[in-house]
């Protein structure tokens, strides 16, 4: 039956051998070298360090490479449908449930790939033109690697929830444009529902999971929105992920593949 | 379960009782009763068919009759409502995997990726599968005629090179079953004779059994050695096509082209005139003997001719007018 492997290998080369993956990589590396750029030209006296600039550059260009993963995420299984290639993909001796898992996998490498680029870029490029040493502090605490770090982690979490979101959705409607408006919608309009739920006043609104999709909010604080603690929105997010892919496999897998 | 499937293809060229499929042997493919139904809409009623090793199946219905479903139906592409297709013995429902490692198929239009090579594509299902070699893979291509092209993108490609990349994709894994859903759809006559050929090549040399699907009645004379005849998602008819053995016991119209055609008709005491031929329902030796006597009595026969109904000319017989349902 070959080896799953394969077939995660498949769907990498149906990404990397597309023009659009490499536009969109050149364009994420493109911002993470101009950023730390314009820090240095409007940096007179020299006052920013060099790690914030590259948290800077990472707060603005995390959305880009969130932005290039929900569209990757959305196509993936939408894609298939819209080529109509799905037909040939569906009729070899592997079950609906492996294909989809290989999707999924090579969409979260995709997503990995787009983080460690921009992290990469903006680090080397900082470097260049800011001396090291951590300096300034930011919500009491020092701007530093393990500040970074932490964002850096809370902004994949983020992504990766939103990705989660675009590929159920690609799964489900079998159209990417849906998918990735979708996504970007609830990824915009997550601040916006954060205000209009408010969990101080609907206590069901804790529940939702746009409320604790950016965690980088227990740095500063150890009580989140409504009062609920980091355990809790991890919790919450997790069900909600489960949820997602629960969906998106068991449509996949009972839907009828028709013209 | 798959040294059976081996030992049908051994034996394949087997002969045909007329008009009645015999079967002596396993089938390749079992349909049991399938139907398919979507809400309240039945798209395929009750379909049960046999399809024996080694031959090129027809599948034969106007647009709509359920073709394509009941094919998407057999490769898992559609559940299936009732009933079950078993190929080489195993459920397509129940073990999808056992039984689809012996299809290769190409439903409705070869769809490729377009942003991939030829080889691209190739390379991609053959990671599907097992024991695909690189050799296979040049192999096919070279089969298939693609050679110079196959290292360019698939979005250069004209239909009729598609196509056949579509047939190389179905047949990198030496499938025991190929399934071709309108195979000729926009080739050229050229390209539909090549295909024709290829696959009768294909059945006679690999034992492969082609199942193909088709509006195009015409067509399928030319390339089936029996058919299944679907209208309204029911199978209607399974018949044999020509140069089948069984044939010369059977009694088919003969035309006779003579001077006189009354008095001929007279001394045979029957038959009918027509167009100012001399109609006589006669089986093969019937015809020698009718002309000898012709001639016997002094009547000057022009020509002697079998009217054999067109494939055509049944299928409109047997499915009328009959709206898309």
């Amino acid at each position: 039956m070959g080896s799953f492997i394969h077939l995660v290998q498949n769907e990498n080369m149906k990404i990397y051998r597309r023009a659009r993956t490499w536009i969109m990589l050149s364009i994420l590396a493109i911002v993470n070298i101009l950023m730390p750029l314009l820090f240095h030209l409007a940096d007179g006296g020299g006052n920013i360090s060099l790690w914030e600039s590259v948290l800077q550059t990472g707060a603005f260009t995390f959305f880009l490479c969130t932005i290039f993963s929900v569209v990757v995420a959305s196509d993936s299984v939408a894609g298939e449908f819209s080529w109509g290639t799905i037909k040939l993909l569906l009729i070899r001796p592997w079950s609906r449930s492996k294909i989809l898992l290989s999707k999924y996998i090579a969409v979260v490498l995709f997503s990995l790939l787009c983080t460690v680029l921009l992290i990469v870029v903006s680090y080397g490029v900082s470097a260049i033109f800011f001396s090291g040493g951590a300096g300034g502090s930011l919500m009491g605490e020092r701007i530093g690697p393990r500040h970074y770090f932490l964002i850096m982690l809370c902004d994949y979490v983020d992504l990766f929830m939103t990705v989660a979101l675009a590929f159920m959705l690609s799964a489900v409607f079998r159209a990417s444009g849906l998918a990735i408006g979708l996504s970007l919608f609830i990824m915009f309009a997550k601040g916006i529902f954060n205000m209009l739920f408010n969990p101080e006043r609907y206590s069901w609104a804790k529940f939702l999971p746009f409320m604790h999709m950016d965690l980088s909010q227990y740095l500063a604080s150890s009580v989140g929105p409504g009062g609920v603690t980091l355990g809790f929105s991890i919790l919450i997010l997790a069900i909600y992920y489960v949820l997602f892919l629960v969906i998106a496999w068991t449509v996949f897998g009972k839907r009828d593949v028709a013209a | 379960m798959m040294g059976i499937c081996k030992a049908n293809m051994l034996q394949w060229g087997q002969t045909w009782a007329e008009g009645v499929i015999e079967m002596q042997q396993e089938p390749v493919v079992r349909l049991e009763g399938v139907t398919k139904k979507v809400s309240s809409k039945t798209l395929v009623e009750d379909v049960t068919l046999d399809i024996p090793p080694g031959q090129v199946f027809g599948f034969l219905g106007p647009n709509g009759a359920g073709k394509t479903t009941t094919i998407r139906m057999m490769v898992g592409l559609t559940k299936i409502t009732k009933g079950d297709i078993k190929i080489c013995g195993y459920s397509i429902k129940d073990h999808f995997e056992q039984a689809i490692v012996h299809v290769g198929a190409i439903v409705e239009n070869p769809e490729m990726y377009k942003f991939l090579t030829g080889y691209e594509n190739l390379r991609h299902f053959a990671r599907m599968m097992s024991g695909i070699t690189e050799e296979r893979i040049q192999e096919v291509v070279q089969l298939v005629g693609l050679s110079n092209r196959i290292q360019d993108p698939v979005r250069t490609y004209s239909l009729g090179m598609r196509q056949r990349l579509g047939v190389a994709q179905a047949i990198l894994h030496r499938p025991k079953l190929l399934i071709l859903d309108e195979p000729t759809n926009g080739l050229d006559p050229q390209g539909i004779r090549e295909l024709r050929d290829y696959l009768r090549r294909l059945c006679r040399e690999e034992g492969t059994t082609v199942f193909v699907s088709s509006h195009l009645l015409s067509e399928m004379e030319l390339m089936c050695d029996a058919v299944a005849i679907i209208q309204n998602g029911r199978l209607i008819d399974v018949r044999t096509l020509a140069g089948v053995e069984g044939a010369q016991e059977t009694t088919v119209e003969t035309a006779f082209a003579l001077d006189r055609p009354e008095q001929a008709q007279e001394l045979l005491g029957g038959g009918t005139i027509r167009d100012g031929l001399l109609i006589v329902r006669l089986d093969r030796n019937g015809i020698a003997d009718t002309n000898a006597r012709l001639v016997q009595s002094g009547f000057k026969v022009y020509g002697i001719q079998k009217i054999t109904r067109s494939l055509e000319d049944q299928f409109l017989e047997m499915t009328g007018s009959d709206q898309i349902g």
